[in-house]
């Protein structure tokens, strides 16, 4: 027994050591290596393992998610239970260990969570009295997506509202862009019409008149969200709703780009007759959304929107690469903003998937494919 | 597809398991291949000295020390559920990985087994002072 082993002070003499009765390879019993802080998870049974079968399986906890690694052994790791054979001077061995599973943090793998999400998305053409089993394809519920996805639910939830999904009849959806730009301008025209402030928005007010216009309350508040932040109303108690002015101008900006490339001087003429009144534009707001190409004496500009690049860092610098061989310092910087890798700081990230170069002591740094 | 990590343990915690390491493998004499059950693999002892462990096994001396681990380990087993009356359901074949213990601390033995052989005896004094277990 393992007390036998573990309590060797309290025995005066030594202890026989023996292959168990059950001795054998077990190789359903597996060792897992674990920090003392996740112990709680464990214990109040808070921790899951997911994954496909092609998948690398990922341990979860409420809010982490960590690769699973075995790491081999070639010493001998004779494992003794605390049950077996009953004597107190001996200790049998049920396996020899051939080594141990370790945890790695990782980032939740929310490139699958995007790509479900694109399946069907909702652009207002769906009566959901008709829908029957034949509709679901490429709809997900919470639990649909917890059974495909590899991240814990706390970043998956987070990975929900970072790709502005929105839970309709039990589904997570994402809404098309050129629909959700509709339901925008619904808004602006609404408010216009009923001379709403767009700094102080009231939520109900807004939802009602949209949901009269035939648009889902979920989708009105979607619109709420995405394009405005919550603030206190100082005069009647609650919130209400700000436009958010950047946000706004890089829709319009978006969808003046959907053309196709144009030269600077007529997007910015295009942009600024779109933007709602009372909103100004500053090309700072377009950092991470376009690229500028010098052709001859004049400036194109066309959308390059990070949000339509891969979430994972090797796939994002490939991508970025492609695009263009070599980056300034002030340029690569809104693309990678986002990256997250548990243990790596933005300047890791740059090391390990670059190659940094400076012509000069005081020249910007440049950087290119490793 | 989701697997929970199940823990029956408790608020006691898990059962503590224990684990014995040492460097290289022990072999089993040919003869007693098909039937380790039972079989002993060598003796523990513990000197009063120096929190000092030693492990013998066969013919040699290994000396080694308690440590605590830096990370514990938890024991898991993984259940395949084939029940046949299931057959109907989605996941028939499904896993369950189940906590059984814990380890904590280990046994661990790094140094270079001494053989318990006796010093070379000379010509003269002929087998006189060689260690009377048997040497396999």
């Amino acid at each position: 027994m393992a007390e036998a082993v573990l309590n060797l002070e309290q025995q005066n003499s030594s202890i026989s050591i023996t292959y168990d009765t059950n001795f054998g390879p077990h190789d359903d019993i597996i060792l897992l290596e674990i920090d003392d802080k996740l112990l709680p998870h464990v214990l109040n049974n808070r921790v899951t393992i997911r994954g496909n079968v092609e998948e690398d399986a990922v341990l979860c906890t409420p809010s982490t998610t960590y690769a699973l690694k075995f790491v081999g052994t070639t010493n001998s790791v004779f494992l003794i239970p605390p049950f077996g054979d009953v004597e107190a001077s001996v200790a049998s061995v049920i396996k020899v260990a051939p080594g141990v599973m370790e945890l790695v943090e990782v980032a939740p793998k929310l490139e699958k969570l995007k790509m479900l999400l694109k399946e069907n998305q909702y652009n207002g053409n769906e009566d959901f009295m008709e829908m029957g089993e034949s509709c679901e394809i490429g709809l997900y519920r919470w639990d649909d997506l917890v059974e495909r996805v590899q991240a814990s639910d706390v970043e998956l939830r987070e990975g929900l509202r970072a790709f502005s999904a929105v839970e309709i009849n039990g589904y997570w959806r994402v809404v098309e862009e050129s629909f959700m730009g509709m339901v925008l301008n619904m808004l602006l025209h609404n408010s216009v019409l009923s001379g709403w402030s767009l700094d102080g928005l009231v939520e109900n007010e807004v939802v009602g008149v949209l949901e009269s216009d035939g648009f889902l309350r979920e989708i009105a508040r979607l619109c709420l969200e995405m394009y405005g932040d919550k603030v206190e109303d100082e005069v009647g108690g609650g919130y209400v709703w700000k436009l958010n002015e950047k946000r706004v101008c890089v829709h319009f900006a978006r969808s003046v780009l959907n053309e196709g490339k144009m030269k600077m001087e007529s997007f910015m003429e295009k942009w600024m007759q779109k933007i709602p009144s009372g909103m100004s534009v500053s090309f700072e707001m377009l950092e991470g959304e376009v690229l500028l190409e010098k052709l001859g004496i004049e400036t194109w500009i066309r959308s390059f929107s990070v949000s339509s690049l891969p979430l994972t860092p090797a796939e994002r610098f490939a991508a970025l690469f492609r695009e263009r061989q070599k980056w300034e310092s002030m340029d690569l910087e809104p693309y990678i903003r986002d990256l997250r890798v548990p243990g790596l700081s933005a300047e890791g990230l740059l090391l390990k998937y670059t190659r940094r170069t400076q012509p000069t002591a005081d020249a910007e740094p440049i950087f290119s494919a490793r | 597809m989701e697997i929970k990590l199940k823990c029956g343990c408790g608020e006691e915690g898990c059962a503590e398991w224990a684990i014995v390491k040492m460097q290289g493998a022990v072999e089993v004499q040919p003869s007693f291949q098909d039937r380790l059950q039972n079989l002993e693999i060598g003796r523990l002892c513990l000197s009063s000295f120096q929190g000092n462990y030693t492990f013998t096994v066969g013919y040699h001396d290994l000396s080694g020390s308690r440590m605590s681990l830096k990370k514990p380990l938890l024991v898991l087993k993984k259940n395949k559920d084939g029940d046949p009356s299931k057959l109907d359901e989605p996941t028939s074949s499904r896993v369950e990985l189940e906590v059984i213990g814990i380890i904590r601390h280990r046994i661990l033995f790094k140094t270079r087994p001494k053989a318990l052989i006796s010093r070379v005896q000379s010509p003269v004094k002929g087998k006189v002072g060689q260690t009377s277990s048997t040497v396999h």
